[in-house]
Formats: C-alpha cells, sequence, structure tokens
C-alpha cells in the first residue's frame, strides 16, 4: 500500500514510517506540513494519506483543512486523520462529504499495529476507520439518546463498532460471537432506529453516523 | 527682546536668572497660559451666571414638577461645560485629564432625569464652575494684571507730553521690564489652581480611577491565565504527550522486531530511541511542572530562589530578610519575576556578578536584582519586563528599572506584603 505521512513531530512521523514500511508499506513521502503534503499527495497520488491535525505554523486544525481538500480534490485517496485528541466538531466536518474512505484514529492506536493495519487497510479500500472514542463522544452528544438507551448491552456494542467502520466478520471475531449474531443484532439497531436495513458496510456506517449526528 | 540681551551677556548668575525669566517670557507655553486665562474668563463669568440663575429657579421650583427637570437640564449642561474645559486645557494647558466614565443611561426620559440628577461627575462639574469663578477672576487679576501693567509701564514715557525727568524714566523702564518678567511666573502659579481644580472636579474621581485601574489589571491578568493555560496545553501536546506516543511506537517496533527476529542491533535502537523519548517526556514534564509551581517553593523564598541561583549562567550571591512568609500568591510572582530577571542577566547583560536582595520593609516585599552588566535595559511593549510590570499589577506592586548605558543594572520590584493576620481589607 502506498503511504503518505504529515506528521510535525520528527519522533513519531520516522517511528511511524519505519513501522509501517515493517509492515510491507510503500511510504512514499513524509512531511512536516500541509502545503508539502498537498504537493506529495499531488505527486504520489498514495492509497492513504495519515494526517496530523495540528501542522504549522498555527498548529491548529491545518492538517483537519489539508484533508478535507483532499477529499473534495482526490477522491481516490483514503484520508486517515492522527491525532492526539478528539474533537466532535472536526469529525463532523470531516465526515460531512461522507464517510467512504476516511479515519480518525488517536496516535497512541499504534501500539495495537494489528488493529490500526487494519484501519489502514479500510480506509485504503473506502471504508471508514474511526476510533472509538471518536465513536463514544458522538454517542455521548447525539440527540437520540433515548433510543440509544433502548439497546441492549451487545447491541450497543455492536454499534460502537460498526461505527468504527468494521465488518460483520470483524465485529464478531471481535465479540467472539458468530456472524449470523451479529447481523441479527444488526438488523434489531436499524429496526429500533428505524433506518431502512443495509447491507454494504460503508452505507451502513454513513446511515448511522447520519443518525447519530442528526 | 529681553531675551536676547540677556543672552549676549552670559556671564555670572544674575545674568542666567533674567536669561531662564526671558526664556520664560517668549515661551509658547506662556502665550498659551495667557491665551487660556483670557478665553476662560467670560466662558467661567458666563457658566456661573447660567449655574447659577438656574441653580436658583430650579430651586425654588422645586415644589413643582417642573425644578426636577430643570436642574436635571442644568446639570447635563455644567457636564458639557466640564466636557469643553476638559478639552480647552488639554490643548491650551496641556493638562490632560480622561473624562469620568458616563453613568449607566436607562430608557425613556425619566431614565435620562434620573441618570443626570445622580451622575457625580455632573455635579462635580457643577462644583467646579462655581469654584472657578472667584478662581478664574483673582487669576486673571494677578496673572494677566502683570503683562499689563508692565506693558502700560513700558509705553507710559513715550507716549507722554512733557519731556520726563531722568528717574521717571528708570523706574518705568526697570518696573516695566521686571513686571514682564515676573509675569510668566506669576502665570503658571495661578495656572496651577486651576490645574488642581480641573484634576480635582472635572477628571474621573479617585476611586473611579482606582476602579479603571483595577479593571485594567484584571483583564490583563485574565488574558495572561488564558494564555498560560494555551502554552501549558501545547507544551504537553508537542512534549510530554508525543514522546510517550513515540515510547508506544517504539515498543511497537520492539515487538514487531522480535516477531521477526530481526537482528539484535536494530532491536536495541528501538530500545535506545524509545528509552530516549521516555526520558525527554519525564524531562519535559518536570520543567513544566516546574513553570507552574516549582515544588521546592513550599521550602519558601529563600530556599526557591538559593535553587533558581544555582540554575543561573552568571554567579549569584542571594541575601533574603523576611521575618515572615509571604502569601502564596506574592511568593509565586517574587519567584518567577526573580527567574527571569536571572534568566535575562544570563541572556542580555554579559555581567559577571548579579546579585539578588530580598526583605519585608514596612510590610512592603522589595526584590531587588542587581548586575554588574551593560546596563541598557528598559521595559519595552510585549518585552519580559513589561510582562513582568503587569504580574507585579496584580497584586498591587511595581516595578522599577533602572539601567544606565554601561550599567549597572538594578531592578527593583516592590509588593505590598502585610503579616498574617494584620491585614486589613
Amino acid at each position: 500500500m502506498h503511504v503518505v505521512i504529515a506528521e510535525d513531530s520528527a519522533i513519531l512521523r520516522e517511528g511511524l514510517a519505519q513501522l509501517l514500511t515493517m509492515r510491507g508499506h510503500d511510504v512514499r513521502a513524509t512531511v512536516a506540513d500541509a502545503p508539502a503534503l498537498l504537493e506529495a499527495v499531488t505527486q504520489h497520488r498514495p492509497d492513504v494519506a495519515i494526517i496530523d491535525i495540528r501542522l504549522p505554523p498555527g498548529h491548529t486544525d491545518e492538517g483537519l483543512r489539508a484533508a478535507i481538500q483532499l477529499r473534495r480534490d482526490t477522491p481516490g485517496v483514503g484520508v486517515l486523520i492522527f491525532s492526539q485528541y478528539v474533537e466532535t466538531a472536526f469529525v463532523a466536518e470531516l465526515l460531512a462529504g461522507g464517510s467512504e474512505g476516511v479515519g480518525y484514529l488517536l496516535k497512541e492506536r499504534i501500539v495495537g499495529l494489528d488493529d490500526f493495519d487494519d484501519a489502514l487497510h479500510r480506509v485504503a479500500a473506502g471504508g471508514t476507520a474511526l476510533d472509538p472514542e471518536v465513536v463514544t463522544q458522538l454517542f455521548g452528544v447525539s440527540r437520540h439518546r433515548d433510543h440509544l438507551a433502548e439497546l441492549t448491552a451487545r447491541e450497543r456494542q455492536v454499534l460502537a463498532l460498526m461505527a468504527q467502520g468494521r465488518s460483520n466478520a470483524a465485529i464478531a471475531a471481535r465479540l467472539r460471537v458468530t456472524e449470523r449474531a451479529v447481523e441479527k443484532h444488526v438488523t434489531n439497531i436499524f429496526l429500533k432506529f428505524d433506518l431502512p436495513p443495509s447491507d454494504v458496510d460503508h452505507r451502513r456506517v454513513i446511515a448511522v453516523l447520519r443518525y447519530l449526528q442528526s | 527682546m529681553n531675551g536676547r540681551s540677556a543672552r549676549v551677556d552670559n556671564g555670572g548668575m544674575p545674568a542666567r536668572v533674567l536669561s531662564v525669566a526671558g526664556r520664560a517670557v517668549v515661551a509658547r507655553r506662556s502665550w498659551t497660559g495667557l491665551a487660556y486665562l483670557l478665553l476662560t474668563v467670560p466662558l467661567d463669568v458666563a457658566a456661573a451666571i447660567m449655574l447659577l440663575v438656574g441653580g436658583l429657579l430650579s430651586t425654588v421650583l422645586l415644589i413643582t414638577p417642573l425644578g426636577p427637570w430643570l436642574l436635571a437640564l442644568l446639570l447635563r449642561a455644567a457636564a458639557a461645560l466640564g466636557g469643553a474645559r476638559r478639552g480647552l486645557a488639554g490643548r491650551l494647558l496641556d493638562e490632560r485629564v480622561p473624562a469620568p466614565p458616563r453613568s449607566m443611561r436607562p430608557g425613556g426620559l425619566l431614565g435620562w432625569r434620573r441618570a443626570a440628577l445622580t451622575d457625580p461627575a455632573a455635579w462635580r462639574a457643577l462644583a467646579y464652575a462655581l469654584a472657578k469663578l472667584p478662581v478664574g477672576l483673582v487669576s486673571l487679576v494677578l496673572g494677566g494684571g502683570c503683562y499689563l501693567y508692565g506693558l502700560t509701564l513700558l509705553t507710559y514715557i513715550p507716549l507722554q507730553e512733557h519731556s520726563p525727568e531722568p528717574w521717571e524714566i528708570v523706574v518705568c523702564l526697570v518696573g516695566g521690564v521686571l513686571l514682564l518678567l515676573v509675569a510668566p511666573w506669576m502665570l503658571r502659579s495661578v495656572l496651577a489652581l486651576d490645574r488642581m481644580l480641573i484634576r480635582g472636579l472635572l477628571g474621573p474621581s479617585s476611586a473611579v480611577r482606582r476602579m479603571t485601574d483595577l479593571r485594567e489589571v484584571r483583564d490583563r491578568a485574565v488574558v495572561d491565565a488564558d494564555a498560560t493555560l494555551r502554552r501549558i496545553e501545547r507544551d504537553l501536546h508537542d512534549g510530554a504527550q508525543a514522546q510517550l506516543i513515540g515510547v508506544g511506537m517504539h515498543l511497537t517496533m520492539i515487538e514487531e522486531l522480535v516477531a521477526a527476529q530481526a537482528p539484535p542491533e536494530r532491536v536495541r535502537a528501538a530500545v535506545d530511541t524509545a528509552q530516549g523519548a521516555l526520558t525527554a517526556a519525564v524531562t519535559d514534564l518536570r520543567d513544566l511542572i516546574r513553570g507552574i509551581h516549582p515544588p521546592i517553593l513550599d521550602r519558601g523564598l529563600s530556599a526557591a530562589l538559593a535553587t533558581a541561583a544555582a540554575r543561573s549562567t552568571v554567579p549569584v550571591t542571594i541575601s533574603a530578610d523576611l521575618p515572615w512568609r509571604p502569601s502564596p500568591a506574592v511568593e509565586s510572582i517574587v519567584y518567577f519575576s526573580a527567574c527571569e530577571l536571572l534568566t535575562n542577566v544570563g541572556r542580555h547583560s554579559g555581567a559577571s556578578n548579579a546579585t539578588v536582595d530580598i526583605a519585608i520593609c514596612d510590610d512592603v516585599l522589595v526584590l531587588r536584582v542587581c548586575d554588574d552588566g551593560r546596563g541598557g535595559a528598559h521595559p519595552r511593549t510585549g518585552g519580559g519586563l513589561a510582562g513582568l510590570i503587569e504580574r507585579a499589577r496584580i497584586v498591587d506592586g511595581r516595578l522599577a528599572v533602572e539601567s544606565p548605558p554601561a550599567g549597572p543594572t538594578t531592578v527593583t520590584v516592590e509588593i505590598p506584603c502585610p503579616a498574617a493576620g494584620r491585614e486589613t481589607g
């Protein structure tokens, strides 16, 4: 997989590049600010751009702006936000243009490399990868908390994993249940939320996120 | 003319006095002062008559509903006149007095009336107008009189029809010149009286001034606290947090390397990097903690300052005489001020020695940081010294810099510091 990394901390930039290389990815470029990122993406057309939110010179949300621009200008390039904090407002902005090929992970998730790698692949394949913390916050700010309260504990777990962008197979493996059982939970959730059922992974992520954000 | 003749002969004391006096006669501010005096007297008379008549009328009418309205109108007029006088004094006397704050103005005519009647600034402006009339007349007689008699005496002889006696010429000339030389000083003295009236009655009262000052200090303190929190957030985000993530990243890398049975030197390199990042994170945290509240400050100022001195690049001698412990807030401000001043000494002064003296005398804590460096230090807007001045003001303190070119430099910080239990509200 071809990757471009935008991260201003040298130790994280180089560490991430090394780790991804060890996993067999092709790190095409590592850059430290937003303009360099846009240039590198135009030049290398990576499968995924991994982007820190805070980048020089302003150290505010330059990375997020660049990510939104990339999603508009280069639709084939997956965008994975790699940040030290989660802000629901940022998530909403990022997902405003749909949830295909987009991710938002906290930097410490790198410690579980398999999970991180999995998220990277999902984003590259046009799927979604949201940090559990992002989903928790979306649950917290959702106006449908009464509907959320109607879910069983298991259904909530399934919903959280689904909102993170995981497939039924992945959810089943994580919860140590059969895929059949997961499908049943998903159907129940859609029923309780009064949403039309959807089989395609990324479509149902959109449905769930839209629902939580509405 | 007097000025020139005096300057030609510039030997000896009397000549110098004449020269100074002569220059005062032609100085711009003598003429603007005279103009002020002449301009304001008619204004004073008109205002006083209007206010007196109006005041009497409205007092009489107070038994009818018309009285309060007339009085309110009168007070507004007095306030407006006061504003005009402030402008005049600012332009002609260079006596710049800030306008008193406008009282809150609720809506409606009744609200306007109540605001006008209860505006302390308007009442004070009224008092000024009444007090100014006698002061203005006396000023005109004394200040303007000197000029008038001086000029009259000088022009007396040429305008005489009979030929004057020699003693008459001498008396008129000497008297006229003397009066004209004295006139500017007389003018300044009588104007000083008016300045006092303007400062006392047309500007903000001392309570209002204090309030404005406090509001300014509070605003600054709020901005300062916000900036501090942002800086801490930034330091944590870019420093310790990023480094700890780096540690995690390299632990993952070690895991991967071990799993792939990579050569030991690659594993060791990753371990080294992780250890380095961890050390950097801990160091960052320690520096940050010291910047927030140095633990040594719990042991008192002298112990904390001794530690600060040990970190200084310039040798520092410390002497402390603290009969009681200042409040924690004062301790903190004094400590950080001393640290910043010592940093300045190390960075800019080129000094080879510095001293830090700290003492409490008459319930005021005095911090004095001296160095034998090149001097020339002064507070610049937005600079470190300006920041220290602001920080001292928060606790009613002040900071003075004495730093002639070529040094030495002495910075003195004074902060009120009553002993615990003796504090007065």
